[in-house]
């Protein structure tokens, strides 16, 4: 785990005290923390219900401290959508990689973002396969290397990495899209208002929101930690821009 | 409640609002559509939950999230729309969440027809999708059956927290008759659902999954399955005989609306003398094996006569049933063609002719 | 035999209209009604507004529709306009370009069998503009055993959700109620005085009543003071 995190959090009420799986450097933690942090500022935690995705967070529901539901393989804004429709009076979030939400999973989270359901997304964009052992991801970086794309990504074959959160706030419906990262300190204090704001719109009803975060995969990006994060914002930063792209009550929030 | 007059797919809608599913994701396709129609003009009369997803694939795992809130939910398709459906299937059978689902089969394989067919047996009752799991298939002939074997769904999926699939062709669904509902559903007392979301309040957190890593705990719940999968097949079968007798020369096996057609042809070759008697599985799984084989075991049947509107399906599990003792003859049309009296009649004359040739040359 | 219908106890419907386009949501039995009009209409030899043809305009019905009874109707000259090949069985709401044709030239009488409540409708709406005013009657099949058209409420809202969605007007009603197999003489009957008080309400005339053939002929003649049509059922169920 990293150290950084060590020192800036202690352990939130809305995760266990299980030890994670994530290899070591890997921001998977850090997001999760976020999460429950999240749920437990707003003191929704007995009143909410994570899906978790196929991907290496496939196991999140071990370390929230709240129901879960696992869905098959990008289908958890569908399986989102069902549940709160049943139970508008839950506050459900979703946890998706970025294979799981942009390739197998596009349909749905279009869908569902723009129909308007009531939900929290949180979005892990490490730029690769994890959980496969690192093959080639619609966000995977010009020329990065992975197991399916040994001499690195090729655009005229590929095409070019989704910015799925640009291509969301596209739409008219989603109420608030921001992409932030947790390469640093800063950085991690202004994930965690994001992940916060997104719960909170839906505690007020208000919409779809979406958080994607930048995230790291040491191992698969073959780096250690602190490559990685150094990876991270020198070369996914500048492609996958962060800040705001979407909220449709910024005004109301000054 | 008086009789009134329904179209199948309007009946099964109604029937699932009388059972208390009320909870309904759909996606249009022919020759089901009427359903979501209907129930786009119901559900906000009775408080209830209607969305048309983007795909029949969103819509099942729709219906996998809405399921895990502990009340009933269903959706409605045909036959390609179940073919995208069958991962979140699998995912329930596997998490064991009850929900119905319903397929108004079309021709296939592929995009098919739209005209009726039962082309979707083997999809339906040997699991549909990946794994080791079954669902409770059940099979109505009339329309008055699809209404009560709707509401017995809902009742059958929540007792054995399993999804449960009623299957029938085209015809049902687009067919009119007359139904009867009843002014309120009774149903035995079922276990609490202590599985359900509901929100981790003054308990430990609750995960629905299907998800397994230690294979040891994945073969338990295999097992744990087949056992459930073992107690349906001791206390749901469900079957109808016609005309069977000690006189009968041959036993028709036929399911849904095309034993309607059998019947017909059984009466008329009847007035020429001709006895012959009808086997109608009502659940398709758990199959009547053991009904069927006394029934063909006993010494009048000479032969066993499966009638479907497929290539021949459902007669893989009558040959199991009767385990070699009688020869089995299949007849079928399909691709949406329906086999008329007259051709059923046909051919039992063609079996009995040979048979009595066959006697005369020994 | 419908043949013999003519020398019925019961007074016969009278066609004016070349366009006569019956309406009917699902399980009314605007179909068999349809084909039975065409026929009955065939084999009057006194009635002269001819050639009599039927269209289908079903697009909301994938099976059990009037286009299935077309090679029996054609033995008596009825005239239809059908997808051709592969096309007659498709779930396509297919309106053929004839079909515009046969409604602005609106030679001899015309039977537009219109399936589906509001939903079905719209096909009249596309239409709109080939119908006149002068030139069509719009009548509605009602039957009372049908959820959406058990009570008179019901009926007056289905008429105005139809009349919304064709941008057409009823003039008409042609009582039709019946529970399939298990139609007996008191539903024919009450079917009558449902169709009377929706006819009372809204000033649309009451055509006449339907019913099968074997059901007529159990009905004291007195009971009926409407025109009726005796039905011959063509639309069967395969083990019908
Ligand atoms: C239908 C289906 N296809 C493929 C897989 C295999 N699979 C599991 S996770 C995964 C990709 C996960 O990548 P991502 O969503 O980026 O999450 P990460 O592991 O990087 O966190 C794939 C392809 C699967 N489980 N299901
Ligand atoms: S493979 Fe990558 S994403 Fe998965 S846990 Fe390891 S570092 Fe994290």
């Amino acid at each position: 785990m990293n150290t950084d995190e060590k020192t800036i959090f202690a352990r939130p009420e809305g995760m266990t005290d299980i030890v994670t799986h994530y290899c070591p450097g890997c921001t998977h933690g850090i997001i999760h923390r976020l999460a429950a942090e999240a749920i437990d500022s707003l003191g929704i935690r007995e009143n909410t219900v994570g899906v978790a995705p196929v991907g290496c967070s496939v196991l999140a529901y071990n370390y929230f401290n709240c129901d879960f539901l696992e869905s098959p393989h990008g289908r958890a804004p569908a399986i989102a959508t069902g549940f709160k429709r049943l139970r508008p009076d839950m506050i459900v979030f979703t946890y998706q990689g970025d294979g799981d939400l942009i390739s197998i999973g596009m349909s749905e989270i279009m869908h569902a973002a723009n129909r308007g359901e009531k939900l929290t997304a949180i979005f892990v964009n490490n730029a690769i396969y994890g959980m496969t052992g690192g093959q080639m991801a619609p966000t995977t970086l010009q020329g990065q290397i992975t197991s399916t794309c040994p001499s690195g990504r090729d655009l005229n074959e590929t095409g070019h990495p989704i910015r799925m959160t640009e291509l969301l706030s596209g739409l008219v419906t989603p109420m608030y899209l921001e992409r932030v990262s947790v390469h640093s300190p800063k950085h991690i204090i202004q994930a965690k208002k994001a992940i916060r704001k997104a719960f909170q719109y839906q505690i007020d009803n208000k919409g779809f929101s979406l958080v994607e975060v930048l995230s790291t995969c040491p191992t698969n990006w073959g780096q250690t930690p602190n490559e990685s994060t150094d990876w991270l914002e020198g070369n996914m930063i500048p492609y996958y821009p962060l800040g705001c792209f979407k909220d449709s009550f910024a005004d109301e929030d000054k | 409640m008086a009789k009134i007059l329904m179209k199948g797919n309007e009946a099964i809608a109604e029937a699932a609002i009388k059972a208390g599913g009320n909870n309904y994701f759909c996606y249009p396709i022919t020759p089901q559509t009427e359903v979501a129609e209907y129930l786009a003009k119901r559900m906000p009369e009775v408080g209830g939950v209607f969305l048309q997803g983007e795909s029949e694939l969103a819509v099942a795992n729709m219906i996998f999230g809405a399921a895990a809130t502990g009340k009933r939910v269903f959706t409605t398709s045909s036959s390609p729309g179940i073919s995208l459906m069958q991962e979140a299937i699998s995912y329930m059978a596997g998490a064991e969440l009850p929900c119905v689902i319903v397929n108004i089969m079309r021709g296939g394989p592929g995009l098919g027809g739209i005209l009726p067919a039962q082309s979707d047996y083997f999809q339906s009752v040997k699991g549909g999708g990946h794994g080791d799991y079954r669902l409770l298939v059940l099979a109505p002939s009339t329309v008055q059956e699809a209404v009560d074997l709707m509401m017995l769904s809902f009742h059958l999926a929540d007792k054995y927290s399993n999804p449960v699939m009623m299957i029938g062709d085209g015809m049902i669904g687009q067919m009119m008759e007359p139904v009867e509902f009843p002014d309120v559903y009774e149903e035995p007392e079922l276990p609490e659902k202590t599985w359900a979301i509901t929100g981790a309040k003054g308990r430990k957190p609750r995960v629905v999954r299907s998800l397994f890593l230690d294979p040891n705990k994945l073969e338990n719940n295999s097992w744990h399955l087949y056992d459930k999968y073992e107690l349906m097949k001791k206390n749901e079968v469900r079957f109808e005989k016609y005309k069977v007798n000690d006189k009968n020369e041959i036993l028709i096996v036929s399911y849904g609306t095309m034993a309607r057609i059998c019947q017909t042809a059984i009466d008329e070759i009847e007035k020429e003398g001709v006895s012959i008697g009808l086997f109608r599985p009502i659940s398709l799984f758990p199959f009547p094996q053991d009904d069927i084989f006394t029934e063909a075991s006993k010494k009048n049947i000479k032969n066993v006569l499966v009638i479907e509107m497929s290539t021949g399906q459902m007669i893989e599990d009558v040959e199991r049933a009767v385990v070699g003792k009688k020869k089995v003859t299949f007849f079928g049309r399909t691709g949406g063609i329906v086999p008329s009296p007259e051709e059923v009649i046909k051919k039992i004359k063609e079996m009995v002719s040979k048979k009595s040739k066959t006697k005369k040359k020994a | 035999m419908l043949t013999d219908s003519r020398s019925q106890k019961w007074e016969l419907p009278q066609i004016e209209k070349p366009i006569n386009i019956i309406v009917g949501g699902y399980g009314s039995g605007k179909s068999e009604v349809s084909v039975n009009l065409a026929r009955y209409l065939a084999l009057d030899k006194t009635f002269v507004n001819r050639p009599i043809s039927i269209l289908d305009l079903d697009i909301v019905n994938p099976y059990f529709r009037s286009r299935e009874a077309s090679v029996e109707l054609e033995k008596l000259g009825i005239g239809s306009i059908n997808p051709e090949g592969a096309e007659f069985y498709a779930d396509l709401p297919i309106i053929l370009p004839q079909i515009r044709g046969a409604i602005e030239t609106a030679e001899g009488t015309v039977i537009c069998d219109v399936g589906g409540d509001d939903v079905g409708a719209r096909v009249l709406s596309s239409l709109a503009g080939s119908f006149h005013a002068a030139t069509y009657d719009m009548v509605l099949v009602l039957n009372l055993s049908r959820p959406f058209t058990s009570n008179v409420a019901g009926c007056l809202k289905t008429i105005s959700e139809i009349e919304f969605s064709s941008r057409l007007k009823f003039s008409g009603i042609i009582s039709n109620t019946h529970l399939m197999d298990d139609t007996n003489e008191e539903i024919v009957l009450s079917g009558i005085a449902l169709s009377k008080e929706v006819s009372k309400q809204t000033g649309l005339k009451l055509w006449f009543v339907s019913a099968e053939q074997k059901i007529l002929n159990i009905i004291e003649s007195a009971y009926i003071d409407i025109p009726v049509l005796p039905l011959n059922r063509s639309l069967l169920k395969p083990w019908e």
